[in-house]
């Protein structure tokens, strides 16, 4: 390469000869940590020195509104009190069925509109594209524009219900009613996440080399049976990741569904971030969020280590 | 039955008909996906009484009241004033006028809008730039406990975000970066660093290492090395992860309504507060958020190929 | 398990890796399902220490041998 060689060259004669000799004289050792020290203090000052303070903050009674009071320890009175209170409880409960429910029919429809798309039809990279668009939204523009979608006399969503049922649209209120805001943010959700567990799965689904089907095609195999013994258990770690993923996420919901609902009506679309939300910067009970914030980081990075083991998992597919 | 003449290969091809139904289906769910954002993006184009009239309009005239509304603020004025005025002067004073109002002032979503363009870009170049280096040296150097490392630098990504705007409100207050683009920029680099190096790892990974090992042989030190032989080949893979990185910065709702209040306040919570005369402006709204996502819609059609990557990051490519 | 590494070998079977890592796991899961079951409030209260128990451990077991 002599075109190489001549750079270098122009590079070598450009450069001081002390800068140049400090430069050449940098080992791979010194390269290394130069590289990856900037990216680790901006962690480091960002999140771990902040972590560190909630979890002082989190045994005093530290109040964000009246910085001048005198900070007292309070040991674990508010994990005790978090612990043991059943508003939290609930939230952790509407919680869990805002995740069990977006993960079950994201998987089921993400599955099959995969399975369908590996179908390879003509024009499918087209409409896989399209149908990844809501995924890429801001979250809370999508929960901002779905409000105005369910408004109960004028919005689209009770239209389009009556209009197939018959149920008149005034009759319900997707976001007003104790029943139905659960289930208004588990489709909202869906809407927008559904394409997100698609594209893993198809990615699964082509993980699956084309000998296996032939195989169980010389052992003549029926088309469910080669479904159920080998498209399902080879996606599986896919499914694993997506499931786990958008668990970990939703877990954490808090920006889509507080423009939905703002946790409404009542406490039932109050989620544990919106409770945290309200605790630390309308209550400002800094101590208690804090402790509130530590017991969800712990329990996220628990997940959060499952996660990585399912990615490498994946990786060496 | 023509099995004799089938090639082996067709053995596992889907057959015409399931490809039909496969297509149908597909096709269906995403025509009915794109119902919402159409219905946003057609209700722009309409006036107030026609965004909330029953049952909801399909067919409209299209109004510019919608983008109006969304740029000016107004106020309402008595018909002798506004005849006083001699004739509109444009389209949107027209508009208004016709509403028995005149424009009073430029409204706050082209500055939002400006903020969000700043914070995302700046972040974007900061954490690109941190993630390019970590990831090389990730890529190409045995570090000590590379592993943990690289899961600490995952982890900081998941974590919830209210949970971390606690301590990083007080600590803003404390050191003044309180509602500042810098502070924005600085937290959503922070963010956005950890997606930046697993992505980029990958990537640099799939670059052999005899290019560069070929250069050093050459005369080149590993540094030259690293800027005029890696980066020029990862190219692409830098464009990707910068989109993902520019799209979270852009989306981000959370951070941005309880760190910023005024000045530094982002697009995402402001459009929320669009309201109008008794109640939400909803032909503002939709016309503020349609400017606000065009651009990530076509940032996911140019992204499509990366998509997988990006949302997993890095590990799945296909 | 490959020739020339008997610190290897000596590493208790049970100590493993993959199974420990699995319990972890295991624990980590259950405290979750502690903490947002709707039938007992005494479980719940303990559902913050199972996880942080299991976090801990898939911590410590990740540096084992396989």
């Amino acid at each position: 390469m002599p075109d190489v060689n001549a750079i270098a060259n122009r590079v070598a004669a450009a450069t001081p000869p002390s800068l140049g000799r400090a430069v050449r004289g940098l080992s791979d050792r010194s390269i290394a940590w130069l590289f990856v020290a900037p990216t680790i203090i901006l962690l480091l000052a960002i999140n771990i020195f902040p972590l560190i303070w909630t979890i002082y903050l989190s045994f005093t009674n530290y109040a964000s509104n009246r910085p001048n009071r005198a900070v007292v320890n309070v040991g674990l009175k508010w994990y005790q009190d978090i612990l043991g209170s059943p508003e939290v409880w609930a939230a952790m409960q509407a919680t869990a069925h805002f995740v069990f429910w977006t993960i079950f029919f994201q998987t089921l429809i993400g599955f099959t509109l995969a399975y369908l798309i590996d179908r390879k039809f003509r024009g499918h990279a087209f409409w896989t594209t399209i149908i990844l668009i809501p995924m890429m939204l801001s979250p809370a523009v999508v929960g901002n524009f779905w409000k105005f979608l369910f408004q109960p006399q004028i919005g689209l969503f009770n239209y389009i219900v009556s209009f197939f049922t018959g149920i008149p649209p005034s009759s319900f209120e997707m976001l007003g009613s104790v029943t139905l805001a659960p289930w208004a943010i588990v489709i909202v959700d869906t809407w927008m996440w559904t394409p997100y567990v698609m594209l893993i799965c198809l990615a699964g689904l082509r993980s699956i080399p084309d000998y296996i089907y032939e195989a169980a095609e010389v052992d003549r195999a029926s088309k469910w049976r080669q479904f159920w013994s080998i498209t399902l258990p080879m996606a599986l770690p896919f499914i694993m990741l997506a499931v786990l993923f958008r668990g970990i996420e939703n877990f954490k919901m808090f920006d889509m569904v507080v423009l939905l609902t703002g946790g409404g009506p009542g406490s039932t679309t109050e989620l544990a971030s919106i409770t945290l939300k309200r605790q630390a910067f309308e209550a400002y009970r800094t101590g208690y969020s804090s402790a509130f914030a530590i017991i969800l980081f712990v329990v996220i990075f628990g997940l959060a280590n499952i996660y990585v083991k399912a990615l490498n998992r994946v990786k060496q597919r | 039955m023509s099995g004799a003449v089938t090639t082996a290969h067709s053995v596992v091809e889907p057959s015409a008909t399931s490809r039909r139904i496969a297509a149908f289906l597909v096709i269906l769910y995403a025509v009915v996906t794109m119902v919402p954002l159409a219905w946003i993006f057609a209700t722009a184009w309409k006036t107030p009484p026609d965004s909330i009239s029953y049952p909801p309009k399909v067919v409209f005239d299209p109004s510019l009241e919608g983008y109006c509304n969304l740029f000016t603020t107004r106020t309402r004025q008595t018909d002798e004033y506004i005849e006083a005025l001699g004739p509109p002067q444009g389209a949107c004073d027209e508009v208004t006028r016709k509403r028995e109002m005149v424009i009073a002032g430029p409204s706050n979503y082209l500055p939002r809008f400006v903020n969000s363009l700043i914070i995302a870009f700046g972040s974007t170049f900061l954490a690109v730039s941190l993630g390019v280096f970590s990831a090389y040296a990730f890529s190409r150097f045995k570090i000590p406990l590379a592993d943990d490392l690289l899961f600490f630098i995952l982890s900081t990504r998941m974590m919830p975000p209210i949970a971390v705007a606690i301590p990083i409100y007080l600590m803003y207050r404390e050191i003044g970066l309180s509602d500042s683009a810098l502070g924005m920029i600085l937290l959503y680099t922070a963010v956005n660093v950890s997606l930046a190096v697993w992505l980029l790892k990958g990537f640099i990974d799939e670059i052999p290492r005899e290019y560069e090992e070929a250069a050093m042989i050459d005369g080149y030190t590993r540094l030259q090395a690293f800027f005029k032989v890696v980066l020029p080949q990862a190219a692409t893979g830098i464009a990707a992860t910068a989109i993902f990185c520019l799209i979270f910065a852009w989306n981000e709702y959370a951070f941005a309504v309880l760190l910023t209040s005024g000045e530094a306040q982002t697009a995402p919570p402001f459009i929320p507060t669009i309201i109008g005369e008794g109640g939400m402006d909803w032909p503002a709204v939709g016309a503020g958020t349609t400017l606000f996502l065009i651009p990530i819609v076509v940032f996911t059609v140019l992204l499509r190929k990366h998509l997988l990557r990006g949302i997993t990051f890095g590990a799945v490519r296909k | 398990m490959r020739p020339g590494q008997p610190a290897r070998k000596r590493w208790p079977r049970w100590a493993r890796r993959g199974l420990l890592e699995n319990v972890a796991i295991g624990l980590i899961a259950l405290g979750v399902l502690m903490l947002v079951q709707p039938v007992s409030i005494t479980l719940y209260s303990y559902s913050f220490v199972t996880v942080l128990a299991g976090t801990l451990m898939f911590t410590i077991v990740s540096k084992f041998p396989e």
